[in-house]
This record gives structure tokens, C-alpha cells and sequence, in this order.
């Protein structure tokens, strides 16, 4: 080997550090930052209910928060904030036993297990979930009946009462509470509590020392988590607590539909984020101030800490060597389990009811009326082909023979690629693969066992293209997630400098925006800005999905960043500058380094991203035209009567984000990532 | 409020049992006739099962209608493409919305829903021009509003030949003169509805409800989800018509909702009737076609329908209509009309009252319901007697609306507890 290797050409990064973060500052300034200042100038505006904007603002004043300030507005937020108060602190409650329990208390393979089933339920649609719930709440329902015959003599009256507006929202966050927690409790080095242990700690003081302060961020971020959102919520309380639920942002959505007011309404939705970030600096104080409070007393404490433990040491020394503790199964152990379980069922009964329901013989969804409706071949709906109405999903003496059937071709599907590879002696890839799903579809088809609802499905147009709708636009705004937040993740973690600050502010900002001021800033936004959000662009991409798809990217985006600035700030830089040595140039270098680094990154932030966009109510709602998603469609059926069929549109939906998710636990899996990583990949952190 | 051009019977289920020994009587010669007029009339329209009288009916029916059924325009003009709707929840009879437009118009229906008018208005206004909807059902008194924003546009009237089947009595309303933009859909009232083993007390009057919401029912009532349907009762009540812009009768009635009422709603919901079935409330305020669903609904879920007393809204009431609407830049404007007219043709009109059960301003209607639909059910809550018509009153969107708004975001602070 002669030394005569060319020198590498040294590539210069050329332009501003923040190249790559461009699309996003553009992104924000043009679809968030903006709309929000129209929304506060509009603030200052009066109502004129002629225009097509209702605003006029030919002379401008302080009026409307003159108005606003009002005992209404500071009553409502104010039950609005002791809701959300409440029910992030029994969140918290509630959730952290889980987190405990899954972080340090069983085995990897159940870890995965349970840490998929606290997370699957999050991913069928919130708002039929919540529906579900009047089901086992009903005053009449089976639940409240059975109950009767045991512990109360009343019909249960929970409905449309507090203690159903906490169950609603707590129901419906405290995936966002565990699951952060999860990850900071994880990520504490076992060596530390075992240290803590040595020393002579108790459990509870090591507990109490050591844990719960290395907890600290996972609980911060889990409080932000579930808290913001609930201040903006104001759908999941009204579907359970009645009038109990009226929220804050209802007085908000009000304002702006009700009575098109947006003068007045944008000056509740300014004082509202105002009053959110403040309740959020007191969050922030109280949390400094604890920690200066520890700092203060920690000698006191230390020195006490110190005496008492070198007593310990002392009196234990006395009797014997101390025994490296073996983990054993004790009552906080099998206490912790049930805890987890309960929370588990509480997580699943209304997936379950749901499912049932899904083949409610009734017009309307929750009321059950004891008839399934499965339909045979020949048979009416909920009957059975002889003509009795059908008390099981599936009656025993119809399904003799057809079981008979149904196992027989499976039992073909299974045993054909076998008696091929015998006769041939060679096995056949294919015939390995297919012939199983393959044997299973015709059995279905050959005993043509279907349910009213699940085939009028089809036929209800507006469901089907309502689901088609939401995968559609789903799909479109995580694309665009997926490369801004990329690009945007990519140069924070790589190139920070003041700029950095100044994007992380702009995405805590869009992080803690109430979706209810969003949506109704997006909506004049787009009516003002007009072009391709007012009419099909080129006659192809059509206005009301370039708007759903800009409306829902702008969270989901934020999230894809923050999770892969948080990937890639955990990946040393020295692998990309070794290839700006051996003289890759940048793009090339970001191609085949960086990209295969983040990848996984992309993957979790663009599946979140995808199912947050699929779950999207508030913004799609006040945006979206003919086109809507589901949730949007659901939402209306929730003001009249909701039909089981939308239970089988929501079950459609969660089949194909399951299968989502499964693809993506296996393309992270074959990544050499565990189960925490997983989660910590999700939660960004 | 004027009398009723042309006089409206009420149909006691008595009428019916002396009209369907007629209809046996008629079955048993016109049925040949009658079935050849609906072949013309449907077009070639060879599958039995999807002819429009086959849907609540049986076919024969049809051969005692074949008089009465000739005196209606039955025009039905074919079209194509895709129709989408934008209605309130659950107000058309899906064959009507799915299958039945297809084989019989030609037209694929795509149908969102609204929960309120003004919803309708944010979501047109705020596409300009654009949202790409065909037909939409405001309620009369917004109309001159959306007309005003220029957010729908006039009828071809060539296209609706079937408009001659509606009751005069129903058409040319203070909102829209000369039907310019709308025809009425469906129109219904305000009353209430309550579980009698519950609540002891008889309710007859506006007054007696709101007493019964804060007495007997106090924590477990519902009453509708809008501004001007919740203040209403006080009004009713007192006297004063609902339409008042008078800033002493809005205060009077902010002050003894928020201070005596409010605690004591449960929910505030438009469409009670399931929420009834699942035994969430005692009693409820409800539109007349919702409180008749509510009884199919407790009797589906096991309970008795006998013990709920139905109430019409007294000493006065509401009345709204629902108009079909073409909105402007509607992507299928012939469709819409196509779609429209046939909504206007006897059978199509009441196969789809049959559904939601709201009176559809056809004429002649007690004759029409003998002949294609003698089995409905609980028709008193559907057809109202001249007397009952006379004490209702059309709301109005006026310069009280931001006020009503206001008092109802009060009551429901207040009601939150």
C-alpha cells in the first residue's frame, strides 16, 4: 500500500446552521403563528354578522375583555381547571403503581406484554370509547341491574354527574401519564435503589429517596402531557357528565358557532392560553420552589439520614453479613399486580362492550337490546334461520354444522402445504404462507356468516368514506409531520445555537395551544389566505383535505421533532463527521448516516403522529368541508342518536392502526430495540 | 300567526282502524292498476324489492292509492354522480340516503351531519362558496341570513315539478316568500316527555315543567342544547312570545333560569331518546319526533313505555321547519333538484316520515298515511289538531340571539355546578 491517498475534500456546511429547520420555521410562522395573530387582533374587533369573517374592526377596543372578564368566563375556567387539577392528580395516582410495577417488578417478556396492552386501547377512536362507556354506566343497563341485586337498591346514577366527567377524562389520559413515567422510572440505573438498599435503606425510604426524585422528569412530562390537553378538552366531559362537563372551551366553541361571535370568542381563547401558560408557571414555581425547599433541608436531613444509617450498619454488623436481596414475590408485589389488572379491565371494558355492541340488534348503540344481529345465510337479522330470534351471538344448534365446515377447511389450510411438501418433497414458500388466511377467508365465505350492521356499513355512504376520509388525511399529515419534524429534529439535535431556543419555545407554544383556538384560528386563516384552501389546487388536490392535512400536522410535527432530536441527541455526532472526513458531503452524509440513524425515530413519531391525526376532533371539526373524517362524523352522531355501525367503524379503524403498530413493534424489534425503548421512542424521550 | 289554509285532521289510531277496512275493501280490485302506475312511475324499475311503496308497505297497498295517489305530480328525472348532504343527525331513512337513490335517481349519496344551524353557517361560510355539499337543511328563520351571505343559491323550479304536492299552508313563509330557496322538509314541535311512576304531579303547562325540573326531577332532567329552545319555556310560560327582543323580558328570564333552574338540569341534549332508554333522565324537553322515538327505544330496551306520558308544549309552543336548501357552488346542482323532487313525491315522503316520524307538509297528508303507511305508530305526536297548530310559534334569529347565547352559557356555568 503506497501512502498516495488523496486528501479528502473537507465539505464546509454552507448557509445558516438552521438550514434544516427551515420548512418548519416557515411552516409554524405561515399556519400557526400567524392565524394566532389574527385571532388576537380579531380580539379587539366587534361583531358583524353580515360579513362572511363576522368581524368588524373599523374601531378597535378593549371591549370584548371588558365583556369577557365576566363572572361566566372565570367560573367556568375555573371548574374547567379544577377538573383538569383532579383529574391529572388521580391520573397520577392511579397511574404510578402501573409504571412501577412495569418498570421494576416483572420480567421483560411481560414488561412488552403489558406495556402493548396499556398502550393498544389508546389507539381505537377516543370518542366511541368514551360513548361506550354509558353502556356498563347506564341506569338501566345489565351492569346497574346486577348490581342492584347485590350492594345498592337505586338504579346506578352516574351519568351525567362529576364523578362521570372524572371517569371520562381520567379514562381517557392516563395512557399519557403512565407511559412517561414508565420511561423515567426505566431508565433509573438499577444500581442506585440496590445501593440504597446496601446502605441500609427500608423500602419505603428507598422509595421515597431514591425513586420517586429520579421519577421527577417522567412525572413533569406526564403532568404536561395529560393537564394541557385536558384545559382544552371539551368534548370527552359533555359525552358523560352532561351538563356536569361543560368545559371551558365549549363557552369558547360557543361563542364562535353559537352565536358567531368571534370578537368575543377569540378574546376567551387569548385569556385562556394566558391563563393556561400561567397556571403552568405556578406548576413550574411549585416544582422550583420544592426543589429549593429540598436544597435548604438537605443537610438537616442528610446528617440525619447519616447517623441513623450508620446506626443500622452498626447494629446489623453485629449480627451478620448483609445478604444481596433476591427478588421475591411478596404482598406489594402481588398488591402492585392486581392494581395493574384493574386498571388493565378498566382500560378494556369499553374496547369489549364495544365489540359487542358492534352487533347490537337495536337502532340505537348503547342501549342493548339482547338480540345480536348476526345474519345467516337466509336468516333475518338477529333471527336464526328457523325464525328464532337469536339470544347468543352465535346459537349452538345452527353452529353444528358449521363448525363442522368452518374447522374442516381450515383444517385443509393447514394440513395442504404439509401433504404438498410431502408428495413433492419440497415445501412450498407459498402455499406455507397463504394457505392458512387463505383457508380461513373461504370458510367465512362458504358458511356466509355476517352481521347486519358490519355489511350495512358499506352501504351507509357516509360512514364508509368518513373512515376513508380519516385514513386519508391521516395519512397525508403525517407525511408531512414525518419530513418536517424530521429535517427539524435532525437540526436541533446537530447544529443548536440561539436559533434552537427560539424553535423550542415555538414548539412548547404549539405543544400547549388549546386545540379549540387553533382550529378556529385555522379556519378564518384559511378563508383568508384563500388559494388551494379555498378551492381544488390545480383541480386535483382537493381544498378540504390540503386543510386537514395543514391542521393536523402542525402537533403531530411537533411531536415527530421532539422525538427525533431526543433520538438522535442520545447517537454520538462522531459517526456523521467520520463521513465528512472520508469526505462524504452533507447530503451525502445525512443519506447514509443520519437517516439510517433516525429511522426508527421516523417510524414511532410518524405511527403516533398517524393515530393522534386518526383521533383528531376538535380542528378537523371546525376546518374540514364535505369531506369529513370520522371522528368528525362521530361527533355529530353523538348530538342525535348514535347507531351501533359506528362501533363497527371504529372497530375497522382500530383493526388497521393495530396492524400499524404491530408492523412498527416488529420494525423496531428487528432494530435491537427492547420493549422500553420502544416506549421511550414513542414518548420522545 | 295565520290560519291554516287548508285544514289539518288529527289522526286518532281509530281513524286508522276505519280506513284499513277500506284499504282491504280497495286491495282486492286496483292492485293491478295501482302497481302498473308505480312501474311508470318509478321508471324502469325491474327489482320488486326496491320499488319505493315496498319499503314500509306491502305492493298492494299501492292499488288502493292508485285515486288518490294520481291526484300527486310524481315526477321522478334521473340523474348521476355523487350527491352529497349535509342534514342533522339521523333525519333521512337510509334506504332514502343509500340504496333507493341509487337504483331509483341514479345519484351515489354522501351525507354528513350538523348538530345546529349555526354550525351549517360556520362550516359554508368558512369555505366560501366551496364545501362542496349539494343539499343542506337549515331551519326556516335562517335563511334570510344565509341568503344575505350569499351562501345559497335559487331553485330551478323547472327541475322541482313535484312542489305542487306540498300543503300551501306550508309553503311561502315569512323567511323565503316565494320559495325562492327552500322547501319545507319536515316540521315538528316542542313539548316534553316523563316517567309518571317518577315524577307524580302532572305536567300541562310550560310552567308546571320548569316546576317539576326543579321539584320532582331536580338532578335528573334534560333539556335541548340551544340557546333560544332553553330560554323558551320561561317565555311560553309567562306569556311573551319566544321571539322577543325585549332587553326587560331577556333579563326577567335570565334571572329565574340562572337562579332557580339551572342547578337542577342534568344534561343538556337535543336528542334525548336514547339517553331516556338507558334511564339517564325522568324527564325531558324534547322535539316531538325524538319523544316518539323515545318510546320505541324503552320499550327496546325492556322498559315500559306506558309509564312515559308524552306533553305538547302549552299554553304555546314551538314550530320549526326544516327546508331543503341548495347551497352555492354546489358541485351536482341537477342532482340536487333531481334528488329534492323526489323527496317531494307521496311515497318517498312518507317512507321517509315513517323513519324519523316528522310531519312532511305533504298535502292531503291523513289520507296519504291511511293509504301507505296505516300501521304508523303513535301518529298523535306526528299529526297535531288545528287548535294545538294555532298555539305554536316560529323562533326567529334576530338581534336577541347573542342574548339568548349569553343566558344559556349562564345556565350551563350554573349548571355545572
Amino acid at each position: 500500500m503506497t501512502a498516495a491517498v488523496q486528501a479528502p475534500t473537507k465539505h464546509r456546511r454552507r448557509g445558516p446552521k438552521w438550514g434544516l429547520a427551515i420548512p418548519s420555521f416557515l411552516w409554524y410562522a405561515m399556519f400557526f403563528v400567524a392565524p394566532i395573530a389574527v385571532i388576537v387582533v380579531y380580539s379587539f374587533g366587534a361583531k358583524d354578522s353580515s360579513k362572511l369573517v363576522p368581524v368588524d374592526l373599523s374601531s378597535p377596543s378593549f371591549d370584548n375583555y371588558g365583556t369577557v372578564f365576566s363572572e361566566t368566563f372565570f367560573k367556568v375556567f375555573r371548574g374547567t381547571l379544577q377538573i383538569a387539577v383532579t383529574a391529572t392528580a388521580l391520573c397520577l395516582l392511579i397511574g404510578f403503581p402501573v409504571s412501577y410495577f412495569l418498570a421494576f417488578k416483572v420480567s421483560d417478556r411481560w414488561r412488552a406484554i403489558l406495556l402493548g396492552l396499556v398502550i393498544v386501547p389508546s389507539f381505537a377512536s377516543f370518542l366511541m370509547r368514551t360513548v361506550a362507556w354509558r353502556i356498563p354506566l347506564s341506569a338501566n343497563g345489565e351492569f346497574s341491574q346486577w348490581l342492584q341485586t347485590w350492594l345498592i337498591d337505586q338504579p346506578l346514577n352516574i351519568l351525567g354527574t362529576r364523578t362521570a366527567v372524572f371517569l371520562a377524562i381520567v379514562y381517557n389520559y392516563i395512557g399519557f401519564m403512565v407511559l412517561p413515567m414508565f420511561v423515567a422510572l426505566d431508565r433509573i440505573e438499577p444500581s442506585l435503589r440496590e445501593a440504597s438498599k446496601d446502605l441500609g435503606g427500608t423500602r419505603l425510604s428507598t422509595f421515597a429517596s431514591v425513586t420517586v426524585p429520579l421519577a421527577g422528569p417522567g412525572v413533569v412530562a406526564g403532568v404536561l402531557l395529560t393537564f394541557i390537553p385536558m384545559c382544552g378538552d371539551y368534548i370527552t366531559a359533555t359525552v358523560l357528565g352532561g351538563a356536569d362537563g361543560f368545559m371551558v372551551g365549549s363557552l369558547i366553541d360557543s361563542q364562535f358557532r353559537g352565536s358567531q361571535n368571534w370578537p368575543q370568542g377569540s378574546a376567551m381563547a387569548v385569556l385562556m392560553i394566558g391563563m393556561v401558560l400561567l397556571s403552568l408557571a405556578v406548576f413550574a414555581g411549585a416544582v422550583w420552589l420544592g426543589r429549593k425547599a429540598l436544597l435548604v433541608a438537605r443537610p438537616l436531613v442528610d446528617s440525619w439520614r447519616r447517623n441513623r444509617a450508620e446506626a443500622l450498619v452498626a447494629h446489623r454488623a453485629l449480627r451478620e453479613p448483609v445478604q444481596p436481596k433476591v427478588r421475591k414475590r411478596d404482598g406489594v408485589h402481588w398488591a402492585l399486580a392486581v392494581w395493574t389488572s384493574l386498571v388493565l379491565i378498566f382500560l378494556f371494558t369499553p374496547i369489549l362492550l364495544m365489540v359487542r355492541h358492534s352487533f347490537n340488534d337495536a337502532p340505537s348503540f348503547p342501549v342493548w337490546s339482547g338480540r345480536y344481529s348476526t345474519v345467516w345465510y337466509g336468516g333475518e337479522p338477529g333471527r336464526t334461520q328457523s325464525g328464532q330470534p337469536m339470544t347468543g351471538l352465535f346459537e349452538f344448534s345452527e353452529m353444528g354444522p358449521m363448525l363442522l365446515w368452518f374447522a374442516g377447511i381450515i383444517a385443509i389450510g393447514i394440513v395442504l402445504p404439509r401433504l404438498v411438501a410431502a408428495v413433492r418433497g419440497k415445501r412450498s414458500a407459498l402455499l406455507t404462507k397463504w394457505s392458512f388466511p387463505a383457508a380461513f377467508v373461504v370458510a367465512i365465505i362458504v358458511n356466509g356468516v355476517t352481521t347486519d350492521w358490519y355489511r350495512s356499513i358499506f352501504m351507509n355512504a357516509g360512514v364508509g368514506d368518513s373512515i376513508r376520509g380519516s385514513f386519508i388525511a391521516a395519512f397525508g399529515a403525517t407525511v408531512m409531520a414525518v419530513v418536517l419534524g424530521g429535517l427539524c429534529g435532525v437540526a436541533l439535535a446537530r447544529h443548536p445555537g440561539t436559533w434552537s431556543k427560539v424553535m423550542m419555545a415555538l414548539l412548547f407554544l404549539i405543544l400547549v395551544t388549546p386545540e379549540i383556538m387553533d382550529a378556529i384560528a385555522l379556519a378564518g386563516w384559511f378563508k383568508r389566505i384563500g388559494g388551494p384552501f379555498q378551492s381544488d389546487f390545480l383541480g386535483v388536490v382537493p381544498f378540504e383535505m390540503l386543510r386537514l392535512w395543514v391542521g393536523q400536522s402542525l402537533y403531530a410535527s411537533a411531536v415527530v421533532t421532539l422525538i427525533v432530536r431526543a433520538r438522535l441527541a442520545g447517537i454520538d455526532e462522531s459517526l456523521e463527521e467520520a463521513a465528512g472526513d472520508l469526505g462524504a458531503p452533507p447530503r451525502r452524509a445525512f443519506r447514509q448516516i443520519t437517516l439510517p440513524l433516525i429511522s426508527s425515530a421516523l417510524i414511532a413519531g410518524g405511527l403516533l403522529s398517524f393515530t393522534l391525526c386518526l383521533d383528531n376532533t376538535i380542528i378537523s371539526t371546525q376546518i374540514s368541508g364535505a369531506s369529513s373524517t370520522f371522528p368528525v362524523a362521530l361527533i355529530s352522531a353523538t348530538k342525535s342518536e348514535i347507531k351501533p355501525f359506528w362501533a363497527v367503524g371504529a372497530l375497522l379503524l382500530f383493526a388497521v392502526t393495530l396492524a400499524m403498530l404491530a408492523f412498527l413493534a416488529n420494525v423496531l424489534r428487528k432494530s435491537g430495540d427492547s420493549s422500553s425503548q420502544i416506549a421511550a421512542t414513542l414518548t420522545g424521550s | 300567526m295565520t290560519t291554516p289554509n287548508e285544514p289539518m285532521r288529527m289522526l286518532a289510531p281509530s281513524t286508522f282502524r276505519q280506513t284499513l277496512s277500506r284499504r282491504a275493501l280497495f286491495q282486492m280490485g286496483g292492485a293491478a292498476a295501482g302497481l302498473a302506475i308505480l312501474a311508470s312511475a318509478c321508471g324502469n324499475d325491474d327489482e320488486g324489492t326496491d320499488t319505493p311503496a315496498a319499503g314500509g308497505t306491502d305492493t298492494t297497498a299501492g292499488g288502493g292509492g292508485s285515486d288518490l295517489l294520481s291526484q300527486y305530480s310524481n315526477v321522478i328525472n334521473k340523474s348521476s354522480g355523487q350527491l352529497a348532504m349535509f342534514t342533522w343527525g339521523d333525519y333521512n331513512d337510509p334506504e332514502i340516503i343509500g340504496a333507493l337513490a341509487e337504483s331509483t335517481l341514479g345519484v351515489t349519496m354522501k351525507v354528513d351531519f350538523y348538530p345546529s344551524n349555526e354550525d351549517l353557517i360556520t362550516k359554508l361560510s368558512s369555505s366560501g362558496g366551496a364545501s362542496g355539499f349539494d343539499i343542506v337543511v337549515p331551519t326556516g328563520p335562517y335563511i334570510p341570513q344565509m341568503v344575505e351571505k350569499g351562501l345559497l343559491q335559487k331553485f330551478n323550479k323547472d327541475l322541482l315539478p313535484n312542489i305542487v304536492n306540498v300543503d300551501p299552508y306550508y309553503l311561502g313563509r315569512d323567511w323565503d316568500p316565494g320559495n325562492d330557496y327552500s322547501v319545507c322538509k319536515n316540521w315538528g314541535s316542542t313539548g316534553w316527555i316523563y316517567d309518571k311512576t317518577k315524577i307524580t304531579k302532572p305536567i300541562t303547562t310550560w310552567q308546571e315543567f320548569m316546576d317539576a325540573s326543579a321539584g320532582e326531577a331536580s338532578g335528573r332532567c334534560s333539556w335541548l342544547d340551544a340557546g333560544p329552545n332553553v330560554c323558551a319555556p320561561y317565555f311560553w310560560a309567562n306569556g311573551i312570545n319566544w321571539t322577543t327582543e325585549k332587553a326587560e323580558d331577556l333579563d326577567a328570564c335570565e334571572e329565574y333560569l340562572v337562579g332557580n333552574i339551572a342547578q337542577h338540569i342534568k344534561a343538556f341534549d337535543s336528542y334525548p331518546s336514547s339517553a331516556l332508554a338507558e334511564g339517564a333522565y325522568d324527564l325531558s324537553m324534547a322535539w316531538n319526533g325524538d319523544a316518539r322515538q323515545a318510546y320505541f327505544r324503552i320499550a327496546d330496551a325492556g322498559g315500559n313505555p306506558d309509564n312515559w306520558v308524552w306533553g305538547l308544549g302549552a299554553p304555546a309552543t314551538e314550530i320549526w321547519m326544516d327546508t331543503y336548501c341548495v347551497p352555492t357552488g354546489a358541485p351536482n346542482v341537477e342532482g340536487a333538484h333531481a334528488w329534492i323532487n323526489w323527496l317531494l313525491t307521496p311515497e318517498i315522503s312518507i317512507k321517509d316520515l315513517n323513519y324519523h316520524g316528522y310531519h312532511s307538509g305533504m298535502k292531503q297528508i291523513d289520507k296519504l298515511i291511511t293509504e301507505l303507511s296505516p300501521d304508523l305508530l303513535r301518529a298523535d305526536m306526528i299529526f297535531f289538531t288545528d287548535d294545538q297548530v294555532k298555539t305554536m310559534e316560529t323562533g326567529a334569529v334576530n338581534s336577541a340571539q347573542d342574548r339568548l347565547i349569553e343566558i344559556y352559557d349562564k345556565i350551563r356555568a350554573k349548571a355545572a355546578g
